[in-house]
């Protein structure tokens, strides 16, 4: 059976959604951090296998965590569509070849490294600039928000501007900035459902974000509209270079068995 | 060769005995009636047939354990709705700078109620239902193996890549490494935690593809069930009748056909 679920793809499956939420959980239940880590497996399915296999293990990952609770996955179910949205965007980058190695030197490198560090300011920027965060008689966050988000907006622009030229690869850029597409679509497919289904929290790190906004007088669905464009993209962004990292650790030859290894390997490597 | 002790296993019980795919149905119409119909009716009668059905198949303590698992999430949807509700102006008290408000407890009380219902529909469903009856069922209903072989497979994965990880945990603080630390310290442990695990989990899914193929996994002849789980003509019924009743609750509840308390 060939397509995007050989054999291999299905054995795959599996492992992929039992590192989602055994991941998700210990960095959402055990860590508490307002991230969610629980899609390295669907993104890395999606970038090797395609779109409907990544979406598959998404939607899985969230139903079987739902069904198998005592492991913290009570609220997870209904949020199987976002997962299946971020897996199908993964199939996409993966097609587009987006987590292909491009090496590069000299100028262009460098290039590349600031032209990251900017993708991440012009993400931050309007969210910090909105005057749903900043103005208090519109909403806003409380003081310390607005230098938290800029720092860490500029470690994450150090941090892609660093591994894009530390390893000699413009892929870093690539990847930075589908994470960030990802996350920011991520965020938009989650809030409606966050907010009709639970009132707007998850019982996450997260739901300090929300009540802050709320706090600023935003509504309940622009609440956790604001928290998914400030959670998500993050999270979608390491997620990807995680998964670009265990792609380059996997050996050439076990990467270009899969459907969409054609897309992922540089043809020399192969050779 | 023996078999397996799942061939023979009978269930007891009212509930229990029901076969897998009602149970799926039922539990999946509470969830979509919780969720769907809005204000109190649609979320409390929910909590009410699952609480009942409960008592049926006798789940009372390991149940209270699963209500007490929502907990968190419980009083973050109460802390964050009733003080903090978006245009609520009827102040019921206040508390620093926070005002509690009437319109914001009910829609608290309500999302409390509506992912109650849910989460224990679910757990009720899964505690009542193993695992290989539930996939058996399924695919004698057609469901290809494939995706049977995924859901299987990756609810087998879970205990045993948690194990992992405990190992993984163990043999890295034997190394030095500070689990229990700052947040910062913790945030550094993660990489030495899940490198070996992904890395370890992604090298078995060569030797299981092979072994699959070796054992005709990608044949395209049709398989024979080893065991039939009973089903009668009433639960068929029984089965679509809900299916039916619970779209056309939902269909005329959100067009404001039928408008519930």
């Amino acid at each position: 059976m060939g397509g995007q679920f050989s054999t291999r793809v299905i054995t795959l499956i599996p492992v992929a959604i039992a590192i989602n939420i055994v991941l998700g959980y210990t960095v959402q239940s055990v860590l508490k951090l307002p991230i969610y880590l629980d899609s390295i497996g669907t993104i890395l399915v999606g970038v090797l296998a395609g779109p409907l296999a990544g979406a598959l293990t998404g939607v899985l990952s969230n139903v079987i965590w739902q069904y198998a609770p005592g492991i913290g996955g009570g609220t997870i179910g209904p949020f199987a569509i976002t997962a299946g949205v971020i897996g199908l965007l993964a199939g996409l980058w993966g097609r587009l070849g987006v987590y292909r190695s491009r090496p590069a030197s000299g100028t262009q490198l460098l290039l590349a490294a600031l032209v990251g560090a900017a993708l991440v300011i012009l993400v931050v920027l309007p969210i910090v600039n909105n005057q749903t965060y900043l103005d208090p008689s519109v909403g806003g966050f409380p003081d310390w928000a607005v230098p938290a988000a800029i720092g860490i907006a500029i470690i994450a622009a150090i941090v892609v501007a660093g591994f894009t030229y530390l390893r000699r690869d413009l892929a870093g850029l690539w990847v930075a900035g589908a994470g960030v597409i990802t996350g920011l679509i991520a965020a938009a497919v989650s809030a409606p459902i966050s907010a009709y289904v639970f009132g707007g929290v998850t019982g996450s790190g997260t739901d300090v974000i929300v009540a802050a906004l709320r706090q600023g007088g935003a509504d309940v669905l622009n609440a956790s509209l604001g928290q998914g464009f400030f959670s998500d993209p993050i999270d979608k962004t390491i997620t990807s270079f995680v998964v670009f990292i265990i792609l380059a650790s996997l050996s050439p030859r076990v990467v270009a068995r899969f459907p969409n290894g054609s897309r992922l390997v540089t043809p020399e490597a192969t050779a | 060769m023996a078999l397996p002790a799942f061939i023979g296993r009978r269930p007891t019980g009212a509930y229990r005995r029901l076969n897998p795919a009602t149970k799926l149905v039922i539990a999946f119409a509470t969830a979509a009636i919780a969720f769907a119909v809005r204000e109190w009716t649609g979320p409390v009668t929910m909590l009410a047939v699952v609480l009942v059905t409960a008592g049926i198949a006798r789940l009372g303590r390991p149940i209270v354990k699963f209500a007490l698992a929502t907990i968190p999430l419980v009083i973050s949807i109460l802390l964050v709705n009733t003080f903090l509700f978006p245009g609520a102006t009827d102040v019921l008290a206040r508390v620093g700078p926070f005002t509690a408000t009437g319109t914001g407890l009910a829609a608290a009380l309500q999302a409390t109620l509506r992912v109650v219902a849910f989460a224990l529909s679910v757990a009720v469903f899964s505690l009542t239902t193993p695992t290989d009856d539930l996939l058996s069922d399924l695919e004698r209903r057609g469901l290809g193996r494939r995706t049977i072989f995924i859901i299987g497979s990756a609810i087998g994965t879970i205990p045993r890549m948690l194990e992992r990880a405990r190992e993984i945990t163990d043999s890295q603080r034997a190394r030095g490494l500070d689990t229990e630390g700052s947040v910062w310290r913790r945030i550094r442990g993660v990489v030495p935690l899940a490198g070996p695990m992904i890395s370890g989990a992604l090298s078995e899914v060569e030797e299981r593809s092979m072994a699959l193929e070796a054992r005709g996994f990608s044949a395209s002849a049709r398989r024979t069930t080893l065991r039939t789980l009973p089903d009668s003509q009433t639960q068929l019924v029984a089965r679509w009748l809900i299916l039916v009743a619970t779209a056309t609750l939902i269909v005329a509840s959100l067009t404001g056909l039928v408008h519930l308390p």
